[in-house]
């Protein structure tokens, strides 16, 4: 059982971590590549959305990756 | 609706509804530490926050889950429903203070990591009394931070509604992780009376009150539409009231047609913003109104009225008479649709 746990807080913690990153990434950068309309929103909703942002990264990151249709 | 996101969607009337959710857990937690400290004045302040926090997270966590079925059951509860944001970022407020309180009381002043101590103070994970219910606690804690940090419409334009709502439909499996934490919990003797009260009553009106909103709905989507060359017969003109819908179940979608200015529509019922019931709403300003959060639709072709952009699909009316027919073939999102004179 010790093990299991040990498992699933490494695989936590690692998902915290890249989600931290990517939410520094965020803030500062991807914004706005993420979401156009982030482009004229005030920096202070970025901070707001950094804990979602981390916690939610798996699904916006590949927003980045995404081929822009216009 | 926006053409940039906003720190947080206030209005006059949210800020009301914020002050009194603010006004309330203040005076619950007031409430419960005084009669707390008059039966049991040898009670620690870690104790009394913990407790406190916990029995009201619980409390707010039932109330936002009743809201949805109230709300579909009786018009009167919309008001409420509009809050409900709000209301689901202040109970994880609630429930991260019990949270954090506990975890730094009974794990953090060890030498062991207090997550991971979280997991391991107790290894008795086969056993029903001494189950280490403080990790179910942990788990409702992540998801309902997940809900609540994603509580935004940024997450949900940018997620997809599908994967939000998914998201958000969570708190179910944290309302079962929490029902089990606190029964756990109440066999170790560190769960008041008072909270496993709260919860069994609870539990049996969130039932309920699903299960009557369910048996409503299913006869919507159960009734069956007699067809006529191609169309549906849904209804006497009489049966809508003016500025209202009436919902029907059409090709499995739901579709709302709506009664206005001697005028019938019918769009798609599912709003695009947060997959709220469309006609459930009313016509303001000559535009569809979601009940939820006031997104607005033009009756005669589904658009957002410009600058903004969200379409939902239209539907094909006529009249034989009294009676309406529906077209069950939807056009696409945004047609232009003659509305049906009356």
């Amino acid at each position: 059982m010790e093990i299991i746990i040990t498992i699933f807080l490494i695989a936590l913690g690692t998902y915290v971590l890249i989600g931290l990153l990517f939410g520094l990434y965020f803030l500062f950068k991807g914004a706005a590549k993420i979401d156009p309309l982030m482009q004229d929103t005030k920096k202070r909703v970025r901070f707001l959305l950094f804990p979602g942002v981390a916690a939610t990264w798996p699904f916006l990151i590949r927003k980045l990756f995404k081929p822009k249709t216009t | 609706m926006g053409l940039d996101y906003q720190l947080v969607l206030w209005n006059k009337h949210k800020k009301t509804y914020d002050k009194i959710i603010a006004f309330s857990m203040l005076l619950y937690i007031i409430l419960f530490a005084v009669i707390t400290l008059v039966f049991n004045a040898e009670t620690s302040i870690e104790t009394l926050v913990i407790r406190a926090f916990g029995s009201l997270a619980i409390i707010m966590l039932h109330i936002i889950l009743v809201i949805g079925p109230l709300a579909r059951l009786n018009s009167n509860f919309l008001p409420i429903l509009y809050n409900r944001r709000h209301l689901g970022v202040s109970m994880f407020i609630a429930a991260l203070i019990h949270g954090g309180f506990s975890i730094f009381q009974f794990h953090a002043l060890g030498d062991v990591n207090p997550i991971y101590s979280v997991f391991t103070s107790n290894m008795d994970y086969a056993s029903l009394t001494n189950f280490p219910f403080q990790v179910l606690g942990f788990l409702a804690l992540l998801i309902l931070f997940v809900m609540a940090s994603t509580s935004h419409d940024f997450f949900l334009g940018n997620l997809s509604a599908k994967v939000w709502k998914r998201l958000h439909m969570l708190v179910y499996v944290a309302y079962a992780l929490i029902i089990a934490h606190v029964f756990l919990g109440a066999f170790q003797q560190e769960t008041s009376v008072f909270t496993i009260g709260i919860l069994v009553i609870g539990f049996v009106i969130v039932v309920s009150l699903h299960l009557i909103t369910a048996f409503k709905e299913g006869k919507i989507d159960a009734a069956k539409a007699e067809e006529k060359e191609g169309w549906l017969k849904v209804c006497d003109i009489s049966e809508i009231e003016e500025d209202r819908a009436k919902i029907f179940t059409v090709e499995n979608e739901r579709v709302a047609i709506f009664k206005y200015d001697g005028k019938l529509s019918a769009i798609h019922n599912v709003c695009k913003h947060q997959g709220g019931p469309l006609g459930e709403g009313k016509i303001i300003d000559g535009c569809i109104t979601c009940p939820w959060h006031g997104y607005q639709y033009l009756p005669g072709n589904g658009q957002s009225p410009p600058p903004f952009t969200e379409k939902v699909a239209t539907y094909a009316l006529k009249l034989q008479g009294e009676m309406i027919y529906i077209n069950p073939d939807a056009f696409n999102e945004g047609t232009e649709v003659e509305p049906c004179n009356y």
